[in-house]
Order: structure tokens, then sequence, then C-alpha cells
């Protein structure tokens, strides 16, 4: 039940889950690693620290973005005791109907809440750093399936106690009732908050790593770079680019305004095998790799010269 | 033995100044080791010997006529063995000798 929760988690959305949660991590994050870097004395067993130690005043910042959240969580939630009550312990309020009898209702506080229709069917599950305003919010979205909401109040807030008492509440409502709440079945956008600039999802070449492909993978890289238009294989996901350099190229084909294809070649569950293939299949050592039309433009050092010298990379 | 064990000494960029100058006929070449901007990248955790990471400028006659593709193929074929054994990644300047503005002396 538990990994099927996690696999959830990782597919449904999360309410509000938005930038205040991430400076937070951050910032518990840089103490960390300032104190680990006083006291380690060999900054290789800290990779991600070790750019430190090289730090020379000529030497410029690199651009890379260094997200060791697994670490940072994995850390944290030792110290996670679920604070909240079970959902079906949970009180139902009923949604109010006034500003001034909300506010004394909802609080402005962080931690879990769901939402419920007339019907009491459980329409959403989601996490917020001000539950009243969230719920004012769906209020005014979806006016007909907000009837009354549950709150659990998170005491400690960070983002593993919040995603512990969201998991709580979803894996107790999928055991009651073996339904997902709808508003927290991928796809369904009427609750989840947007992302600014809608970005495509990455291309996934397999349906999983456990699955047996019935076409050989180098046969299903062909199909993809010469069905798409413009493909780009990156490390990372087109929203968070592992590397330097994939994040160079996804600046450029964004910044272009190109309608390109990701591919996360890191991505070990659905794209098992691919940068061994891909290598062979492009005759290219190394990632990011570029193709258009089927061919293979180049990666970082290649797509940034044609964009500084101004070549129009669609026009290929 | 001894010369086996010399070469295991010699570093990733003089072996890769090697080749290139051999394979290429380079007649520039500038290799600037830049693993430590990559020292948290994913790929290299538990790689504890840098090296991974190269700017490499390379000015060959043997680009003349030859796309950007074929000329960073060229270099990353001369290089296969590196990238078989930790070379992870190389940003590429490669130019003809007109290109590069150079007066050919031949």
């Amino acid at each position: 039940m538990n990994s099927q929760i996690s696999s959830l988690a990782s597919v449904l959305s999360f309410h509000h889950f938005s930038m205040a949660t991430n400076t937070i991590n951050l910032s518990a994050l840089y103490t960390s690693t300032s104190l680990r870097v006083l006291s380690s004395n060999s900054p290789q067993n800290a990779p991600s620290l070790s750019f430190y130690s090289h730090f020379k005043p000529s030497v410029q910042l690199p651009s890379i973005s260094y997200k060791p959240y697994g670490n940072t969580i994995r850390h944290s939630s030792l110290f996670v005791v679920t604070a909240v009550k079970t959902l079906s312990e949970t009180e139902l309020v009923d949604v109010p109907l006034t500003a001034e009898e909300f506010n004394s209702k909802f609080p402005s506080e962080t931690g879990v809440y769901a939402v419920y229709d007339k019907n009491l069917e459980l329409q959403f599950v989601g996490i917020s750093r001000n539950i009243a305003a969230s719920v004012i919010a769906h209020l005014k979205s979806v006016p007909e399936l907000c009837s009354s909401v549950k709150v659990g109040v998170v005491d400690e807030p960070d983002r593993a106690a919040l995603t512990q008492a969201w998991k709580s509440w979803m894996e107790e409502h999928i055991q009651a009732t073996g339904k997902v709440p709808p508003g927290n079945e991928s796809g369904n956008t009427s609750w989840v908050r947007q992302p600014p600039k809608k970005k495509k999802p990455d291309l996934r070449l397999t349906p999983g790593r456990n699955v047996q492909l019935t076409v050989p993978l180098d046969e299903l890289i062909d199909k993809l770079v010469k069905e798409n238009k413009v493909v780009a294989f990156i490390k990372g996901s087109r929203s968070a680019p592992m590397c330097g350099f994939s994040q160079r190229v996804v600046g450029i084909l964004e910044s272009e305004g190109i309608d390109y294809e990701s591919v996360d070649v890191l991505d070990e569950e659905y794209n098992y095998g691919l940068r061994e293939t891909l290598k062979k299949y492009s005759n290219w050592p190394t990632f990011p790799q570029i193709f258009v039309n089927g061919e293979l433009v180049g990666g970082c050092d290649i797509l940034s010269s044609m964009y500084e010298k101004g070549c129009s990379i669609s026009s290929i | 033995m001894a010369s086996r064990g010399a070469n295991a000494l010699l570093s990733r960029a003089i072996r890769m100044e090697t080749k290139l100058k051999s394979a290429l006929e380079a007649a520039v070449l500038e290799i600037e080791d830049v693993s430590h901007q990559h020292a948290g990248h994913a790929a290299v955790k538990g790689n504890t010997a840098g090296e991974t990471h190269f700017n490499v400028k390379i000015v060959s006659p043997k680009f003349d006529g030859q796309n950007l593709v074929k000329r960073h193929r060229m270099v990353y074929e001369a290089l296969a063995d590196e990238l078989q054994s930790g070379l992870h990644a190389l940003s590429i300047v490669a130019k003809t000798p007109q290109e590069a503005g150079l007066n050919m002396l031949r």
C-alpha cells in the first residue's frame, strides 16, 4: 500500500506546493551545507559541495543548480511525527458563505485539507501554506464542489511532514473507498494551480523498466526523432534540468519559442538503457543531444553557437 | 611495466593533447580542465579522480569542409578511450585554420 501511495504522490498533483515550500527547504539546506563544509575535511565525500573547495576568485559561479533534495527529505523525515488526525477522525466543517465567518472557521496556517461536495463525496486532498486562502481559491474556481472541508494543521510544516500528512489522508481514503479523489487524479486541472507557463511533459520512451519491449529501443528512438520536429535528449526534466549544458539547451529552445519535445536520459524508470543506446544510435558520446527532423544537430556547444550566430534553429 | 605506470600517472589532459594533436594535426590546441565546475554533478558523483569535464579549443585543417557535428564527432572519436574511462563531457570549439584566421604555413 505504501508503495502504491508513494507512486501516487509522484503522479498526483499537490495543491499549493508553492515556492514558499521550496524557499524554506532551501534555506534549511544552505544551513546544513555550510555546516558540512566546515566540518568536512574531505570535500570529495560531499560531491555536491566540493565546488566550494575549488573556489577561486577568477572562477565563475557555474549556472548549475544543485538540488540534493533527496537527502534533505530523508534526513528530516527521521524527525517527522505525523501530527494530524486521521481523515475519519477529523471534523467536517461546512464552508461558510461570508468572509468573516470563513476566517474564524479556517486557519491561515500550513497543513493538509480535504474538500467534500454536498453529497459528502471527497473531491480533493491538498496541502497548503495557508489553508484558508486555498479553500477560498477553490470556492471561487469550483464552488459547486466545495461544500465542506476537513482541516489538519501540521505543526512543524516542513515538506516531509506535509507530504506525510497528505499521504496518510490519501491512503486512508483510498483504503476506505478504493478511489482516488477526483481532484487529485492526474489531468484534473480544476483544483491544482497551473504553473504560470505550462510546460510540456517530458516524453518517455518505454512504459516502464520492467515491461518487455516489443520494439528495440533504438527503433523507438528513431521513431521519436523522426516523428517530432525538434527533440532534446537532456539530463533531468525540462522543468528542472540536472546539468548546466542541458539547462542551457532548454533555455535556448525556450527563448527561441521552439515547440520541442524533451526526453530525460536520466529517467531510469521510463527511459532505462537510453543513454547507451542513444550514444550508439547518434554516434555521439555525450548529452544533451538535439535532433531536428530526425537529424542530430549536436550538443550544447553547437546549439549555442547556432543561437549566437542567429541561425534560426527551427528553420533547419 | 614502467611505461604503463607512467602512462597511468599522466593526466588526462596530457593524454588528450597527445591524441588530438596526432589524430587531427591540430594547429592550435587549448585544453582546460573545468571538472571543478561540475563537481556536484549527479553523473560525476563517486568519481573522485576529477578530470571529467574539459573545454577544448582546437584548430585543425581536417575540419575543412566538415560541418560542426562531423567536427565534434572527429574530436570525440580521437578521445574515444578517454570517454570510455571517465571523461564525461567536452565543450568543443572546432575551427579550420581559415576560420581561426591563421595563415597557413604550408
